[in-house]
């Protein structure tokens, strides 16, 4: 897990260092006449670790409930979604299975002295093809260039657009009409295989960007062949990744079958992926699997129990990978919900440090995370914003460095200081003529039980510990569609659950959604660019008679103008975060992913990557004879992490 | 009901001569027929009937009081050990009768409240059907005029699929008991509505009617008579259907996600929980302890009240 | 449930399909006319899905709501929902597959719901029309209460509590798929099994019902008197007007699979017009809603006319407005 950084770290130092260094490849030599020679080495597969075999059928099958509304990859943030897209497209650059960054589409790339302008070599021969498998072209730099000008049209509605607009030069002026001629954009084919962005700024995290869905090339010709129609059915797209997307049957099935003209097909393994619909996907999804008909299925919840106890089923499940994605508690400074829960008292209190804290220490994390994740719940906890072992600097974890160690050390659970600092916000609070109790809206999505279950523990949890003469919870319900939109982002609540996932291998990425404010050009000027808990409208000021939130922000922007030493980076983000988590804006809650799952996948074949899609892709794994067991999952990942140490450190 | 005449020997001696009496010969065409003693009659005779109507009354007592019975947990407390844990998924025990969900409450006591809940939302849209279809009924069969108009109402209505209405309703409108009640008014007043305009329709060109207003009988008496044993059969009939209907619906919007917030307890809402673990056979019971009381609430209502209307319908007394 | 008031003068068959005809036709108009003005009243959020509300200005929302026909005075707004309609385009889909024609969802979802509808329909006309002769035989002995028990069961108990316990307890008996499969054949048997369930007993009542009134009557008992055999007399005289009752519960039928379709085909993950429904619903898709109530409306208009037509047809003496049969 460590050391994601140090490489970056390596790069980073490679190119501000003024030489323009070329990352050179291992697949770029296999040259046609090599390939000969090698095809007995190549064809070899793996062998499979010890105590493991591949299953005779390379064939994947699973069942979901969740199906995708479009294939239009330019458009469509959704994991679900972008899960497909991964294996159907292929990136600028790729990730290994130990997070080391390797050649993509580009075969080589660099930048100039100042890491503004980048200049990437499209990989030549590479083709997409139709749904049929035919080939339709090939890939080239302006495939690049026609992805930007896609989804920088507003009226595309690319919801990853943003990601990259923000560091492409004019990227956001041309987004939103202030500069009209495309060619301004810094995205240029110089030639058929030479691609060139510019930047707005130089960041240290340019590359880590490439493999998001934000730089997914599209094929012009096509695009305009098949105009709005795009990505409506499974051949009105392109593909140029290891999969094709053969059968498309919306709520229904979809299959997915190795392209063998692939470039890279040597490794891909899995011939084929099955999709079968269900609505029920979770409740009978287990059942599918001790039958034999499914490969993989995540155990949910209310069944994670009975398996645990049951001793053939027990060595059937191990734990899933955890995402990078980020859960927490935001208390909302700019309520705007129904008058009937009084948003101005609570506008009055929010602001108060000490009223939040109380919450922030009041919140069994553990009883509401039971909810979803009934066995050892205290490994999914997160402590910090920015999950454990996302990067690294001089060897430090970040989250270790500076004010954020002890935050990331302890339970923000504590019922005593919680009561403490109860007592301390009733004082100050109604001398602001605060009537008791407070309401306290969460707001929660009906398209799981979980959601309402855990809105009830915390309801019920943080009332009885802190009285309900101190705070009365409201639970509000609102269909899941929408439901972000209903409530998040129109500050419609005063404590709600929500997450965040980074877009590259930067801290910064995790200070977003609350120091990014859009920018003085822009009519929204000085309101949340996404919309969390709207920390700018605070009215809190500190001791020094400084407004917390422009407190907040003077520590960001000074971290992002460090762009050089990264370790130093790190440390003033770690204080950054540090800062609102003392300041309690939000409690930190759990990590991304995780739960169990019964698989005949090997995680650790996996192409892996914190960020972007790389860990969603198929390529490079296998199925397994039998599922995995927890203990040959935990010596596997031993076994990785121990073999990725010594890829970081030979590296450097 | 065959009625096979025997032709036997007949025993003079059974007979005796009448004597003529002036006074008795006045109470003639006088019975002493009661529309309610042989309502009872006929329903009494039904066994089954009448063990589910004491089934049903009994229901109905304990959901009122069971709350206040010694020992009950609240529906929606989350109970916790001392460490102010979850006790998730306790199978039933002599604490938890029934076991606790999968966040600890105490499904015996939800079983219960969702059944209250049931039970409000079929009495409420059998009272507002009760007046919205005597209202609008009664309009259709007096004032000629909206005849027409009202038959295309009626005639829309019933002619689209009462799920999908019920669908509609619900998706247009935020979820909730309110709601589900509207959703359930919208379809069911038509046929109360429909049976009181016939209603109206027999005082007023009925025959036996006529002759009765002709020989004087106020028409109160008409009304108390002549239809209000049908109007009070037909009301007890719809008002027990409904609960089987209520929970029906219930059950079936909370499936397709536009039913009750989760928070609330309903039936439907337990049973949507419990469908969870149709595939652990360890926490089935979440599943089979709300289905089988629901199972035994709709259908002691459904047969109860298809007794009852057969038994209150005058062409089954003899 | 059926239209009430209809009076068929002079008996002209054919006078009385086209008044029949036209009065589904303007049942037709007002219900669409009033989905249609039902949907006006949805947040207009849902015509963004979750990309617009978040990503567009106000301005740029105008500009879609106005492109969109939205912006547009109601009656206008009707009249080209109307010629929409006529021209066979329900628009395209919003959040579950945006910009694709509603039409052409449709159509890949229609064949499996009408498959699966017809084939359990023809399930439940056999096995109930059946199971009602046995229980009019055997009338109120062990097989007739037994029946009865049946009846009372469906009837009373929401169908997804039968549903999910087929699901669950007979995969396992008879080692069934527990999910449909378009190239396995006995993965539809359960499905089809389960939707005819409700309509089993709607048709055994009704055949019951038919029955017993015709085996009082005189014909019949001169049958018995010439000597006929009781298996006789069923099946050359009675079983032979089963006619009757199968057309009086048509519409029912109609209307009963619709629901059931709903459950099922999600249930069993069929990919027809009943999940989609649901499905759309959860995505608060509101043109695919608007699309879907209309199609399921239609069907049931049609059974209904189809149903008082047959009926008229089959039997003049039989007041028309009693077809149907409560559900």
């Amino acid at each position: 897990m460590k050391k994601i950084l140090a490489m970056m770290l390596v790069l980073v130092l490679a190119f501000t260092g003024c030489s323009s260094k070329t990352v050179d490849t291992d697949t770029k030599k296999d040259t046609a006449a090599e390939n000969t020679t090698k095809t007995e080495v190549k064809s070899e597969e793996p062998a499979p670790p010890e105590g493991i075999t591949y299953a005779d059928k390379q064939i994947f099958n699973s069942v979901y409930a969740g199906e995708i509304t479009t294939l239009n990859y330019l458009v469509s943030s959704s994991t679900n979604e972008l899960g497909l897209f991964a294996n159907f497209v292929d990136t600028l650059v790729d990730y290994d299975k130990y997070g080391v960054i390797i050649p993509g589409l580009a075969s080589e790339w660099s930048s100039d002295e100042s890491g503004l302008v980048w200049t990437f070599k499209i990989r030549e021969g590479v083709k997409w093809y139709t749904s049929d498998g035919d080939e339709y072209g090939d890939v080239t730099a302006n495939d690049f260039v026609d992805a930007l000008k896609y989804t920088f049209n507003p009226d595309n509605g690319s919801k990853t657009a943003n990601i990259a607009y923000k560091v492409i030069k004019n990227g956001e002026a041309y987004y939103n009409g202030e500069v009209t001629d495309f060619s301004k954009v810094g995205v240029k084919a110089i030639d058929k295989y030479t691609l060139e962005y510019t930047l707005e700024k130089a960041v240290p995290y340019f590359e880590s960007m490439l493999s998001y869905a934000s730089f997914f090339p599209i094929n012009g010709d096509f695009l305009n062949e098949v105009g709005d129609t795009f990505g409506t059915s499974n051949d009105t797209i392109l593909y140029s990744g290891a999969y094709i997307m053969e059968t498309f049957e919306p709520q229904n099935r979809r299959v997915l079958v190795k392209n063998e003209n692939y470039w890279d097909a040597d490794k891909v393994y899995i011939e084929k992926l099955k999709y079968k619909y269900n609505k029920e996907a979770s409740t009978i999804g287990p059942e599918l699997f001790l039958r034999g008909d499914i490969t993989q299925v995540n155990i949910p919840s209310g069944a994670i129990d009975a398996w645990m106890q049951d001793d053939k089923k027990k060595d059937m499940v191990r734990p899933a990978i955890a995402s990078y994605y980020t859960y927490f508690y935001a208390l909302n400074f700019d309520p705007n919900y129904d008058e009937a829960y009084n948003p101005e008292e609570w506008r009055i209190a929010v602001n108060n440090q000490n009223f939040r804290k109380s919450l922030f220490h009041g919140l069994n994390r553990i009883a509401a995370l039971t909810t979803g994740e009934p066995y050892n719940p205290e490994n999914k906890l997160g402590n910090t914003i920015t999950p454990k072992n996302f990067v690294n600097a001089g060897g430090l974890d970040y989250t270790q460095m500076g004010s954020l160690k002890k935050f990331a050390d302890t339970d923000s659970f504590d019922s005593k200081l919680a009561l403490e600092y109860k007592e301390k916000a009733i004082k100050e609070l109604e001398a602001e003529g605060v009537e008791f109790p407070v309401s306290v809206v969460i707001p929660y999505s009906t398209g799981s039980t979980e959601n309402a279950n855990r809105a009830q523990v915390v309801q019920q949890q943080l009332t009885t510990l802190l009285g309900d003469e101190y705070i009365e919870v409201f639970t509000l319900p609102y269909p899941a569609s929408g439901f972000t939109s209903n409530t998040r982002r129109n500050g419609n609540y005063g404590l709600e659950l929500v997450n965040w996932g980074p877009d590259y291998a930067d801290p910064e990425t995790y200070s977003e959604p609350f120091a990014t404010l859009y920018p003085e050009s822009d009519e929204r000027a000085g309101t949340s660019r996404y919309k969390y808990n709207f920390p700018e409208s605070t009215t809190q000021v500190d001791e020094n008679g400084n407004n917390i939130f422009d407190v907040y922000v003077s520590m960001v922007n000074e971290a992002k103008a460090e762009t050089i030493d990264l370790q130093k980076r790190y440390e003033l983000f770690a204080e950054a975060e540090a800062y609102i988590i003392d300041q309690a804006w939000i409690i930190p809650y759990r990590l991304g992913g995780g739960g169990y799952v019964a698989s005949k996948l090997n995680p650790f074949e996996s192409q892996y990557s914190p960020f972007g899609v790389a860990s969603l892709r198929y390529k490079g794994q296998h199925v397994l004879e039998e599922p995995m067991s927890s203990k040959q999952y935990f010596e596997e990942q031993a076994k990785w992490q121990a073999e990725r140490e010594e890829v970081f450190n030979k590296m450097k | 009901m065959t009625s096979d005449v025997k032709t036997e020997k007949i025993d003079k001696s059974l007979f005796e001569f009448a004597e003529y009496d002036s006074k008795n010969a006045e109470l003639i065409g006088y019975s002493n027929y009661s529309y309610w003693r042989s309502t009872l009659q006929v329903f009494l005779k039904n066994k089954i009937a009448v063990i589910l109507l004491f089934v049903v009354v009994l229901l109905l007592l304990f959901t009122v009081v069971q709350p206040y019975l010694p020992n009950q947990h609240s529906p929606i407390k989350i109970n916790v050990d001392a460490d102010g844990l979850q006790l998730r998924n306790l199978p039933p025990s002599s604490e938890y009768w029934f076991g606790t969900n999968s966040i600890g409450q105490d499904i015996w006591s939800r079983i219960w409240s969702g059944t209250r809940t049931s039970l409000f939302i079929g009495l409420t849209v059998g009272i507002i059907e009760l007046i919205v279809g005597i209202f609008v009924g009664s309009i259709w069969g007096y004032v000629r005029k909206l005849d027409p108009i009202i038959t295309e109402i009626y005639n829309v209505i019933t002619n689209i699929p009462t799920t999908i209405i019920l669908i509609l309703i619900a998706y247009i409108l935020e979820p909730g008991i309110l709601t589900i009640i509207i959703a359930m008014s919208v379809t069911r007043w038509t046929s109360m509505a429909r049976f009181v305009r016939n209603l109206v329709i027999i005082i007023r060109d009925r025959e036996y009617n006529l002759a009765s207003r002709c020989l004087g009988t106020p028409l109160h008496r008409i009304a108390s008579k002549n239809l209000l044993p049908y109007l009070v059969s037909v009301i007890m009939l719809r008002l027990a259907l409904a609960i089987p209907l209520a929970i029906g619906s219930e059950v079936f919007l909370t499936y397709i996600g536009i039913g009750l917030p989760v928070d609330i307890p309903s039936l439907g809402n337990l049973i949507n929980e419990g469908r969870m673990f149709i595939m652990t056979p360890s926490l089935r019971y979440q599943l089979l302890f709300p289905t089988a009381v629901l199972s035994i609430i709709t259908i002691s209502f459904y047969v109860m009240g298809n007794a009852f209307g057969d038994a209150s319908d005058p062409k089954n007394h003899i | 449930m059926a239209s009430l008031y209809l009076q068929k003068k002079g008996g002209k068959m054919s006078k009385y399909v086209i008044k029949r005809f036209f009065r589904s036709i303007f049942t037709l108009i007002a219900v669409i006319t009033v989905v249609f003005l039902l949907m006006r009243m949805m947040p207009e959020e849902g015509y963004f899905g979750e990309t617009g509300t978040d990503k567009l200005d106000e301005s740029q929302k105008e500009a879609i709501l106005t492109n969109l026909g939205l912006r547009d005075p109601m009656h206008i707004q009707l009249l080209h929902f109307y010629s929409d309609l006529a021209k066979g385009d329900l628009g395209d889909s919003l959040i579950y597959r945006p910009n694709v024609s509603i039409t052409k969802i449709i159509k890949q979802k229609a064949p499996y719901s009408i498959a699966i509808g017809l084939s359990s329909l023809g399930f439940a006309l056999i096995l109930g029309l059946s199971m009602g002769v046995v229980m009019a035989k055997e009338k109120n002995k062990l097989a007739d209460k037994m029946g009865t028990f049946y009846v009372v069961i469906i009837r009373a108990v929401p169908p997804i509590v039968y549903y999910l316990f087929i699901q669950l307890y007979l995969t396992q008996i008879f080692k069934l798929p527990l999910l449909f499969d378009i190239d396995e054949p006995s993965s539809w048997i359960l499905p089809t099994f389960a939707m005819a369930l409700g309509n089993i007993a709607g048709y055994a009542m009704w055949m019951r019902r038919y029955m017993v009134d015709e085996l009082n009557k005189d014909y019949l008992r001169l049958a018995r008197a010439k000597g006929l055999s009781e298996r006789k007399i069923m099946v050359s005289h009675v079983a032979r007007n089963a006619l009757v009752p199968m057309v009086q519960y048509l519409p029912a039928s109609i209307l009963f699979t619709i629901g059931g379709s709903i459950y099922i085909e999600s249930l069993f993950s069929i990919p027809g017009m009943g999940g989609l429904l649901v499905d759309a619903i959860q995505l608060q898709d509101n043109n695919l809603v608007q699309a879907l109530v209309l199609m399921f409306s239609v069907v049931g208009i049609l059974g209904l006319f189809l149903g008082d037509v047959l009926m008229a047809m089959l039997d003049p003496r039989i007041k028309l407005h009693s077809s149907g049969g409560g559900r």
